[in-house]
């Protein structure tokens, strides 16, 4: 390698120089737009935002388990809940009759719930560790009952089925999300900062940092150190890698991900309550089918198709409402076409499509579409 | 190769002996290696032959420590490589290549080869998605060293390419990339040759010795193509059956009637010749096979026998 510096000087840039510049002209104009909306939307349809957020943070994490590192994972549903009750507990009243609190300020909480739920993800390391993909998923679907049959049994730290108990809403330096429109002494361009507004800007800034903490990660190290282990485990321990730290690792951080996602979910629906049936509510099967179905739609393993898969699975049921004008009381009634089932119809059948079509996803799509504008220079 | 860019310069690596020695590994009642014994000199090219089935690719797992050994040692230096976790071989300076490729087919050529840094970089989850700025700075440097292995192989054009749809020659160097990457001491390439044809072949064994020659290191070898072992090899294994029937220089193993029973059947002492029922084997070539891959019987690539064919993908 006689002439090595010559190489490394001429390391060719894998894309395009309009490519990037491109790229960074759309990630500013959709920093732009996402800062700006809270000043045009109504409060409705921002609260269809940082619902779609609350799922974009939790498939953000499912994506690194299952499409970097090829482990499944149906238990986001109960780390989802862990999440939540975590934060309740922690900044909870302190001297509540019924409920136990430790009465610590939100963002202790908030990041207590955080640590809380990896710290659960870490402690299914002997059985995240050894088992591979699907194996995995099956046992993690136990994890769903132990969380659902726990938040019945310890109705003091979960909130009963019946009233459940508030999450503290989130607030630092003295500046409470929780202030109504009518009241709020802050404004951005006469526009007054109420609640629905300032729990976008909360959401959006956690949904940044957990988006920008997965992207260093995939690019990095780690994320080569996730795709090894998916790909063979034998080449990847050979060249280095524990591969059981590496896959409870992994599903440490997927689940610390879903406990943030749990926190917002509790802030979101306003009330922290355990399920009342195992199929259906804010913590079980059927929201981890939920993110899977996510992170299959927007294709395995991409960031932004996570975030776009939570966008379309979480967004549709809550918007379709809004768009029909029906009253949002249907949502979860079971009848015949509410926008629950509609969005379920629409999402099954947009993975049925995907499988067929497009198997890596809008991800895939998004490749296709820009690819020929990213190869040129 | 210039290594200025990394602590390890070349020529200076401290190259330590491989000793093999009684080694048996077990699955089972099946005994793949039987109380083997060979030891690859620092800075030799050592190669390590055999008909199919007699244990090459499990002593090759043993080694890197992907199986067990039943009984035995493997020692590199004064390391006890059977007592080592297998991911902490890698850091010991031991880079393998597998027979058939092991790469990440949709990740890049460059994250391949980077993945054989992985021991010798640090951060975890919140470093790298943080952007640490030592953890940049030092991946930056890593990459220009990636760069220049691969420049070495001939692949760097690649680098920003995905490794699934390089042609099966530039994959397999891409594979021996990320062993290098490895800062090996003791490199181990598992049918280096397999599928190339006969420019190829003999472009890999000018490899090979560049390797060797270049950076100091030991480079122990598994390959059927007799032509690129009598002609690159400092010394020649021979395993049958699990069992070590020769370990010398390619012109006596090659005339060892041990070697040439085990790869054509032996006679049975009745003018009968009692073939060996066993899928390939290619002949050391006394005669003709000396250097030129063109000529070398080739093993078939079917009918492989337990517990060779209990290759590297585990």
């Amino acid at each position: 390698m006689s002439d090595s510096n010559r190489a490394a000087g001429d390391m060719v840039p894998g894309d395009g120089r309009w490519w990037r510049i491109g790229r960074v002209a759309g990630a500013a104009l959709l920093i732009v737009v996402l800062l700006a909306l809270p000043l045009y939307l109504p409060g409705e349809w921002l609260k269809v935002g940082t619902w779609m957020m609350t799922g974009a943070v939790g498939a953000l994490g499912l994506t690194l388990l299952t499409g970097q590192a090829g482990q499944l994972s149906l238990a986001h549903g109960f780390f989802l809940l862990v999440g939540a009750v975590s934060y309740a507990v922690l900044s909870g009243p302190a001297g509540d009759p019924t409920y136990i609190g430790f009465g610590l300020p939100p963002v202790v909480g908030l990041l207590g719930a955080v640590l809380i739920s990896g710290l659960a993800g870490a402690a299914f390391a002997p059985v995240s560790g050894r088992l591979r993909g699907i194996y995995l998923g099956v046992a993690s679907l136990a994890l769903v009952f132990l969380g659902f049959w726990l938040g019945r049994a310890l109705p003091a730290v979960a909130g009963s089925t019946s009233s459940g108990r508030l999450p503290q809403p989130f607030s630092i330096f003295g500046l409470s999300v929780d202030v109504s429109r009518q009241l709020s002494s802050l404004s951005v361009f006469g526009v007054p900062l109420g609640r629905d507004e300032r729990t976008w800007y909360l959401y959006l800034l956690l949904t940044a940092i957990a988006y920008l903490l997965a992207q260093g990660a995939v690019s990095g190290r780690p994320g080569r150190a996730w795709r090894a282990v998916r790909d063979n485990e034998t080449a990847a321990t050979v060249l280095g890698v524990s591969v059981v730290r590496v896959k409870a690792g992994v599903f440490a951080i997927s689940s610390a991900y879903a406990g943030l996602a749990g926190v917002m979910t509790a802030w979101w629906t306003g009330i922290m309550k355990p399920d009342e049936s195992e199929v259906a509510g804010s913590y079980g099967v059927t929201v981890s089918i939920a993110f899977l179905a996510m992170i299959v739609v927007g294709g395995l393993g991409s960031l932004p198709g996570a975030v776009l898969g939570a966008a379309l699975v979480f967004g549709l049921p809550v918007a379709l409402p809004l768009l029909t004008q029906s009253a949002s009381a249907d949502i979860g009634s079971g009848t015949a076409f509410s926008p629950i089932v509609i969005t379920n119809f629409a999402y099954g059948a947009l993975i049925v499509l995907i499988i067929l079509f497009e198997p890596s996803g809008m991800a895939g799509l998004g490749r296709r579409l820009l690819g020929p504008a990213r190869a040129r220079t | 190769m210039s290594g200025q860019t990394t602590g390890r310069t070349p020529g200076r690596r401290d190259v330590r002996p491989l000793r093999v020695s009684e080694v048996t590994v077990r699955f089972g009642g099946l005994v793949a290696v039987n109380r083997v014994s060979f030891t690859v000199e620092p800075g030799s090219i050592h190669a390590l032959i055999g008909p199919n089935g007699a244990g090459k690719s499990t002593c090759f797992n043993a080694i890197s420590g992907v199986c067990r050994i039943s009984s035995g040692r493997i020692t590199l230096g004064d390391v006890d490589l059977g007592r080592t976790p297998p991911h902490r071989i890698a850091a010991l300076g031991v880079g393998r290549a597998f027979q058939n490729l092991a790469l990440s087919p949709t990740s890049t050529v460059f994250d391949n080869v980077m993945l054989g840094r992985h021991a010798l970089t640090g951060g975890g989850f919140l470093g790298h998605g943080l952007r640490a700025p030592w953890l940049r700075r030092a991946a930056r440097r890593h990459a220009d060293r990636v760069a220049e292995i691969c420049d070495f192989l001939g692949v760097a054009r690649y680098l920003h390419t995905p490794a699934g749809v390089l042609p099966y020659g530039d994959q397999k160097r891409v594979d021996i990339a990320r062993a290098l990457a490895v800062e090996p001491t003791l490199l181990m390439l598992d049918e280096p040759a397999a599928g190339m044809n006969a420019s190829e072949t003999a472009e890999m064994a000018a490899l090979i010795q560049d390797v060797r020659d270049e950076l100091g290191v030991s480079v122990l070898f598994v390959e059927h193509d007799m032509g690129l072992v009598m002609g690159i090899a400092d010394r020649v294994t021979v395993l049958d059956f699990g069992r070590l029937i020769a370990d010398d220089v390619p012109s006596v193993v090659q005339r060892a009637p041990e070697v040439i029973a085990a790869y054509l059947g032996v006679d049975d002492g009745q003018g009968q010749p009692a073939v060996k029922t066993r899928a390939g084997g290619g002949f050391p070539g006394t005669g003709g096979g000396n250097g030129d891959p063109a000529t070398s019987p080739r093993p078939g690539r079917d009918g492989r026998a337990e517990p060779d064919s209990r290759e590297a993908m585990g």
